[in-house]
């Protein structure tokens, strides 16, 4: 079995943090999001990684995960170049795999069950592939599996009116080699894509059998900045954390936190956990970090209130002020206009940020 | 649809043939290689399917 993991795409409702990058290495919990899936594959016994790069980014990433060997894999880079669908995607990973079969990951999601399950659930029969699912309260807004008793999918529906079940199709597979021939047989879609529904729906017409898995925890596809903030409080909650770096005396800390060796809360700081803060920061005197808040390296935090937030890093906030909700890009610092005249906010922001004052 | 791609002989890279027309020559995107690849190292049949499907490959 061989993994292969989507780190393509534009980012585009990530902006403006994904100007200087990809979004499948936006942290979360002070871990990019893409190293999530790279141990998920490992854990399931997967250490041969195709990797596929689009246009953006791919220095990066290549960067971060080098050649796989810090994760215990062994990495491929495979440069699709124009996004032309999930199936495009997966056909170009074609002479990686192989004869053998793979998990297909897109490099964007988080799952708190890892794929393990349906690696195993797929290996347990003779499957032409295998699809994770997850009910969901709006069928009408997913790629919807329609599942027999056992578990074989029937039938794939994109945004049915009349949904058949809540089962949605998270953007995990399982395939054997045999999709390559389907993927061979598509034409791009309205959009111009080639589709891996289509694929999927022709691997059944041709009589292959095809698994389901329904994942039961939380899946979180990482795109926009609220699901960002959202998967940042889903992995605080279940992470173990661990406090390694100083807390002065004097400081006033509670519940879970994640400090770095190099990291400080200061006498005088406060912190509520669930929280991660990384190395070479500081949080300073008169500073509020409250939960669901990761903080990035390299950073200072002072006189500020903040929670439920990720600062990616590099960041100085010595603002009086509160921040909640929020997501802070590299290098992004807030500070104090108290002093300056004539009163009022000073913003340098970039082309597509989000500001609510 | 066919989808073609050429492996970089020196790092093991896979780039597929639209990266490699929109470029026709390129340096490797593989991080640190040098090897320099060219849309005329697809096989003949290839280059010849991509050029007649051309706009199946843009986006």
């Amino acid at each position: 079995m061989k993994g292969v993991l989507l780190s393509g795409g534009t980012g585009s409702r990530l902006r403006p943090i994904t100007h200087t990058g990809p979004k499948q290495l936006v942290p979360v919990a002070n871990k990019p999001v893409l190293e999530y899936a790279i141990e998920d594959l490992k854990e399931a016994g997967i250490t041969e990684i195709g990797v596929i790069l689009g246009n953006k980014g791919r220095d990066e990433i290549q960067e971060l995960l080098g050649d796989g060997s810090k994760y215990g894999v062994d990495i491929t880079y495979i440069v699709q170049g124009n996004p032309l669908g999930l199936a495009h995607a997966a056909g170009c990973a074609r002479d990686f795999v192989g004869d053998d079969d793979f998990v297909m990951y897109l490099g964007d999601n988080i799952l708190k069950s890892g794929v393990t399950d349906l690696v195993e659930s797929f290996e347990a029969g003779d499957y032409g592939a295998g699809i994770a699912l997850q009910e969901v309260e709006d069928p009408q807004a997913f790629g919807i599996a329609d599942v027999d008793d056992e578990g074989n999918v029937t039938q794939l529906i994109e945004k049915p009116d009349d949904p058949p079940t809540n089962l949605a199709l998270i953007g995990m597979y399982v395939f054997s080699p045999a999709v390559f021939d389907a993927i061979e047989g598509l034409k791009p879609s309205w959009r111009g894509e080639l589709e891996i529904t289509d694929a999927i729906q022709d691997l059944l017409e041709d009589g292959y059998e095809i698994d389901s898995h329904v994942v039961t925890g939380w899946w979180k596809d990482t795109g926009k900045p609220e699901d960002i903030l959202e998967a940042n409080r889903l992995v605080l909650e279940d992470r173990e954390l661990k406090t390694s770096g100083v807390v002065e005396d004097g400081a006033e800390t509670d519940g879970r936190i994640e400090l770095a060796e190099t990291a400080v809360i200061e006498d005088g700081a406060v912190v509520r956990g669930p929280v991660s803060i990384a190395e070479n920061t500081t949080i300073k005197r008169g500073t509020y970090v409250g939960p669901y808040t990761s903080v990035g390296a390299n950073s200072t935090l002072e006189d500020i209130h903040i929670e439920n937030s990720v600062v990616i890093g590099d960041s100085e906030i010595t603002a009086n002020g509160r921040i909640v909700d929020s997501l802070l890009g590299r290098g992004a610092n807030v500070g104090s206009a108290k002093e300056l005249l004539p009163e009022g906010r000073r913003l340098v922001v970039g082309e597509n940020s989000q500001l609510k004052l | 649809m066919r989808i073609i791609t050429h492996t970089c002989p020196a790092c093991g890279t896979v780039v597929a043939a639209n990266e490699l027309e929109r470029n026709r020559v390129m340096k490797c995107p593989g991080l640190g290689c040098q090897e320099v690849l060219r849309f005329e190292d697809l096989s003949e049949d290839a280059r010849e399917h991509f050029r007649e499907h051309w706009d199946r490959y843009q986006i």
